[in-house]
């Protein structure tokens, strides 16, 4: 095949085709009473509560309770309620989220185990306490490679493992969802949970980086703006 | 651009997905289709783990509001039970097919079949989804031409 | 198919409501087959249509890690049939079992992921 420039016109002003039958999927599903636009509003507002906190700070608590670890390892849905999240009732469904299910497994790295999580399938993530996914987790270029050239794709990321270490893939394919729990770093000793928890990152939690005292933000990648990005807080 | 611009451009634009095989693929007489290529044309296209690929940049995205709206309604219809959320990746994932599947955006596939679960399911028809499409469309030509 | 004539939009709702999913299938997958330990190979089963077990764990032999829940096979799930719940089960595999060219180097290293009862048999 040729290559070609074939560059769609951009589209600033203009109201996308996606746009288009965004708005007539919903507004005739809602025509039709499959849902309502007030379950919908409950639903954008669900999802504006979450994010990698809740995660992070299972983590930290993991870090300074054994006992919590314990649990945490055993019985990822349970631990999660210390952290405010209840799988089944925090949905507006009251049976979980449909897409996530209840089934959150901790899986804990230790010095000679790092773990990464992928969905070779498509982009399984535990949205009820991650939050969404990053763009680069939905890619086939992840799905494709991390499961075969791991150590690859994690240097891609500036994560270097020598040979000692096992690194697990969890493939994310089923009703499980996944978070890592990383060792925690030198440095942080007498941390409080709150110190621990702003250096556990979302890019940790899904196992491409490991924290650092000191660092608290997400691997610096590049950005793609949206045409028409969400606005918060406002409805549509 | 006038309609029929917009077909003849079409029509071109088709011609740049065609798969870019090394052999002639065009409704192939079926002794040319052997076990390994069956395998091939029926597997699950979202089964992508281990197939070779290059490094690319990986990239951070800002949401669009549609995005966030359609993944809102396909867990709305979920919460009401029209679908279940594998039957959602199903279609969205495997039933929609190769090309099209590589070839959206990643919330392009949910709104996709979003659209088209309502028609299957029997609860709006074809032309009630037609319409409504052309509804919001003039809506939105309207609105920018009383600018 | 499924057309709105017969389709009870309430049959999911009715059973995982305060419970769950997978939680709601417990105790329906019957008596699990395989335990934590055992060395089991990934059936090659035709994957017409659609399936949750990926072409790369087929013929491998992995060892379970852990029963982790009851549930439809994905197979069934994807057309909302949930009559038969099955056993599930995470499976880790050796990357050099899955890949002839993963480095000696890193043999140690493994992948996990997860598979209904119907895919697995006794290596």
């Amino acid at each position: 095949m040729s290559e070609h420039d074939h560059k769609p016109a951009p589209m600033v002003d203009e109201v996308s085709d996606f746009e288009i039958l965004e708005m007539a999927v919903r507004e005739l599903a809602i025509e039709k009473g499959l849902f309502s636009a007030e379950d919908h509003r409950i639903w954008t507002e669900y999802v504006h509560t979450l994010g990698p906190t809740p995660a992070a700070r299972l983590v930290a608590k993991a870090w300074l309770d054994p006992e919590y670890k314990k649990l945490a390892v055993a019985d990822g849905v349970a631990a999660s309620k210390a952290v405010g999240v209840d799988w089944v009732n925090s949905p507006p469904t009251k049976f979980g989220t449909p897409s996530d299910y209840c089934n959150l497994r901790v899986l804990e790295d230790t010095p000679t185990l790092k773990h990464v999580v992928v969905c070779t399938l498509c982009s399984c993530y535990p949205r009820p306490i991650l939050g969404q996914s990053p763009e680069w987790y939905r890619t086939p270029n992840y799905r494709r490679r991390l499961v075969r050239w791991p150590r690859q794709v994690l240097s891609e990321f500036g994560l270097q493992l020598p040979p000692e270490v096992q690194i697990r893939v969890a493939d994310s394919n089923q009703k499980t969802r996944y978070i890592v729990l990383p060792v925690r770093p030198a440095g942080t000793e007498g941390w409080t949970e709150d110190q621990l928890t702003e250096i556990v990152t979302r890019d940790c939690l899904i196992g491409v980086a490991v924290p650092k005292p000191g660092v608290k933000s997400n691997i610096k990648l590049p950005v793609h703006k949206a045409v028409h990005p969400v606005q918060h807080g406002h409805g549509h | 651009m006038s309609t029929r611009e917009e077909v003849l451009r079409h029509l071109e634009s088709v011609g740049y997905v065609q798969p870019a095989l090394h052999k002639q693929t065009q409704a192939p007489y079926p002794d040319a289709i052997d076990h390994t290529l069956w395998r091939t044309y029926t597997r699950s296209v979202h089964d992508v783990g281990g197939e070779a690929d290059v490094p690319i940049q990986y990239e951070e995205k800002q949401e669009e509001q549609w995005e966030l709206n359609t993944f809102a309604t396909c867990e709305c219809l979920a919460w009401r039970g029209v679908w279940n959320a594998e039957e959602r990746r199903r279609r969205q994932n495997v039933d929609i097919g190769q090309t099209a599947y590589l070839g959206l955006p990643y919330y392009g596939r949910w709104l996709m079949t979003a659209a088209r679960i309502l028609v299957d399911k029997q609860y709006a028809t074809l032309t009630e989804l037609v319409n409504k499409i052309d509804e919001v469309k003039k809506r939105h030509e309207h609105k920018k031409s009383s600018r | 198919m499924s057309t709105k004539s017969h389709h009870d939009r309430n049959h999911h709702a009715s059973i995982a409501t305060g419970i769950g999913d997978p939680q709601c299938f417990k105790g329906k997958g019957g008596k699990p087959k395989f335990k934590e330990g055992d060395a089991v190979r990934i059936k090659n089963l035709p994957d017409i249509f659609y399936t949750r077990c990926q072409v790369y764990t087929r013929g491998a032999v992995g060892r379970v890690t852990k029963l982790v829940y009851e549930s439809p096979a994905a197979e069934d799930e994807a057309w909302d049939n949930t009559e038969k719940p099955e056993w599930f089960y995470s499976v880790a595999f050796k990357q050099k079992d899955l890949w002839p060219e993963y480095s000696d180097t890193f043999s140690n290293d493994t992948v996990e992921t997860e598979f209904c009862e119907r895919w697995l048999e006794k290596p």
